[in-house]
């Protein structure tokens, strides 16, 4: 399959004036500048094949922002290659963003004061979409975002999450085969999610349209994206699937515990777990426990038979270890045991 | 072509928009002409005093005043961004800018125009058939082409001032204290250049050349000849500075840093 994005040691630095202090380090500030180089991202590499879901994730600062506002030509690289949809982002930049839908979910790409078709109308022009294509796509993508009754209101009279479809329908205007999102999920409701999830899916299943989204909410990456790229500090630390971390990181399983006598020590637990590798951590509640086992059968059933056998238990839950604590977990302590 | 059509698109947008708030739009059609109206009476009590200065009849120096309401009135119409560095660049908008497969400027354009700023070039030829009536002033039938002409000319030189500034804002944070001066700067073009010293008169020339936008394009219909040679200079002047202008623009997106989220 060809590939949608290719980047190879793209870089990114900002330079950031340190000032000295004091009213005369002010005075020799006017005269000699110190410039700090900070590089936002650091020579990364990575492709992305026609039709792919990607979830580029990151905490804040890690250089997710700079590094889609590459991609998408708004900013010009330090230094680097990038190569999406066979175009040179920044130098063919009117050429290159018809092939490309954005979405912020913090900025509006519609206008504020008018209709949302008035706004879908000047798009039509802007992107030079011909009627008839017009109208058979965006039948479509209305239909299926259900926002019909929205488009006769002006954008500022609608909820965050009527706008935020409006948005996506507005990116799709001109049907690019690449879509980027950033955090186009943020502060809506659980059935709005569900919608454009469901929507987003639809896209990539009848167009092949690739996306790159990111987002904080790592429920879209699970129920949307198959590979994760996660960014720390301006550089790539993962990059596979999003089973492999679960598999990789996320070995083990959780049995909370709750005890119905009050004062069980973690001396006392110890030995209930004796030959079969395990930890006890204290849980949110009095009386909870929770043993870190292996998953595997006869570990889960031996340790829940031990304990029930010893001691009153009122509770019992086994989960899985979620994605969000690996994650948490690789950020904590770096990517040591892959 | 293409450019033209979305012109005329967001400008039906913007006329839509305009009547919606229909009171709004009566208040402010009202006001602006009101304002118009205290301008014009403004410039003939300021001018009314006044004989000659250097050379220059009452009725000439109001002629010019005239001249350079038009191309300011167009240029404030199209160029509103004197808050380019706030809107823009602060607040991050320029990030879907640029994600648009339109020129920047050009959109920067459409999104702010403000037509009801055309209303100057109502008030401006009102006061040059004024002054023009008094001075007996001749006209050929060409001179309404070569009016449009230098209008362009003058609006051009003025755009291209204020879009270098704007463009200042890729590089630096900090030239919306600029702008205000500009605006100041530009005023001195109203008046005969030859009043000034030849430092300022070299500088509203060649350097800020805002005397492209009244005095010598004025001079022509004037029918003073020693100024003809600048008078035909500002459509040239015109062009080269936007040229330039749009070449420093397109060298400072690159250069755009992005708001940080």
């Amino acid at each position: 399959m060809e590939n949608m994005i290719e980047v190879k040691d793209l870089r990114k630095e900002f330079k950031s004036h340190s000032s000295r202090s004091g009213l005369k380090g002010a005075f020799r500030d006017l005269f000699t500048r110190q410039y700090k180089v900070v590089p936002a991202v650091n020579d990364i590499s990575f492709t992305v094949k026609r039709g792919e879901m990607v979830g580029y994730i990151g905490e804040n600062g890690a250089g997710k922002s700079t590094s889609i506002k590459m991609l998408t030509g708004i900013l010009t690289p330090t230094s680097g290659i990038v190569r999406v949809n066979g175009m040179d982002p920044h130098k063919e930049r009117e050429q290159f963003v018809r092939s490309i839908g954005v979405v912020f979910g913090q900025r509006s790409q519609l206008w504020w004061d008018i209709a949302v078709q008035e706004s879908f109308r000047l798009l039509k022009k802007v992107y030079n979409v011909p009627d008839d294509v017009y109208k058979k796509h965006m039948g479509h993508v209305i239909e299926s975002l259900d926002i019909g009754p929205l488009l006769d209101k002006p954008v500022r009279k609608l909820s965050l999450g009527q706008r935020m479809r409006c948005e996506l329908a507005a990116a799709l205007l001109h049907n690019p085969p690449l879509l980027f999102l950033d955090e186009p999920t943020i502060g809506l409701d659980v059935l709005v999610k569900l919608k454009i999830r469901e929507f987003l899916k639809e896209m990539n299943a009848t167009y092949n349209t690739t996306v790159l989204l990111t987002t904080h909410d790592l429920s879209d990456i699970e129920a949307l994206c198959e590979r994760v790229v996660m960014l720390d500090e301006g550089k790539i630390i993962y990059d596979g699937q999003l089973e492999s971390l679960r598999s990789n990181w996320g070995e083990g399983k959780q049995i909370e515990f709750q005890f119905a006598n009050a004062g069980v020590t973690k001396e006392e637990l110890q030995p209930l777990l004796a030959e079969l590798d395990g930890a006890w951590t204290p849980g949110d509640r009095q009386n909870v426990w929770i043993a870190n086992v292996l998953n595997e059968e006869h570990v889960i059933s031996e340790v829940i038979g031990r304990v029930a056998a010893a001691h009153k238990i009122t509770d019992l839950k086994v989960h899985e270890i979620s994605i969000e604590d690996i994650i948490r977990n690789i950020y904590e302590e770096g990517v040591t045991n892959g | 072509m293409k450019y033209i059509g979305l012109f005329f698109q967001y400008a039906a947008q913007y006329m839509k928009t305009r009547l919606t708030y229909r009171t709004d739009m009566i208040v402010e059609i009202g006001s602006d002409l009101m304002s118009q109206a205290v301008n014009f009476i403004f410039i003939l009590l300021v001018f009314g005093h006044t004989t000659m200065i250097s050379g220059w009849s009452r009725d000439e120096i109001i002629f010019i005043y005239g001249f350079f309401l038009v191309p300011f009135a167009i240029f404030g119409a199209f160029f509103n961004i004197w808050d380019f560095n706030d809107r823009y660049i602060v607040k991050g908008e320029m990030d879907r800018i640029l994600t648009r497969p339109i020129h920047s400027l050009f959109q920067i354009v459409l999104e702010r125009m403000e037509l009801e700023s055309l209303f100057g070039v109502i008030t401006g030829t009102a006061v040059m058939i004024y002054a023009g009536s008094r001075l007996d002033l001749s006209f050929a039938w060409y001179d309404p082409f070569v009016m449009v002409l230098l209008v362009l000319g003058g609006t051009l030189v003025y755009a291209s001032i204020f879009v270098l500034i704007a463009s200042i804002s890729f590089w630096s944070d900090s030239p919306t204290s600029i702008m205000p001066m500009m605006y100041n700067i530009g005023n001195y073009g109203r008046y005969p250049v030859n009043i000034y010293n030849n430092i300022i008169r070299f500088v509203l020339t060649w350097i800020l050349p805002f005397a492209f936008v009244g005095v010598y394009p004025a001079a022509y219909f004037l029918g003073r000849e020693e100024w003809y040679t600048y008078a035909f200079l500002t459509p040239v002047i015109g062009l080269v500075f936007f040229l330039f202008s749009i070449f420093m623009w397109n060298v400072g997106v690159t250069k755009y840093r992005g708001a940080g989220n």
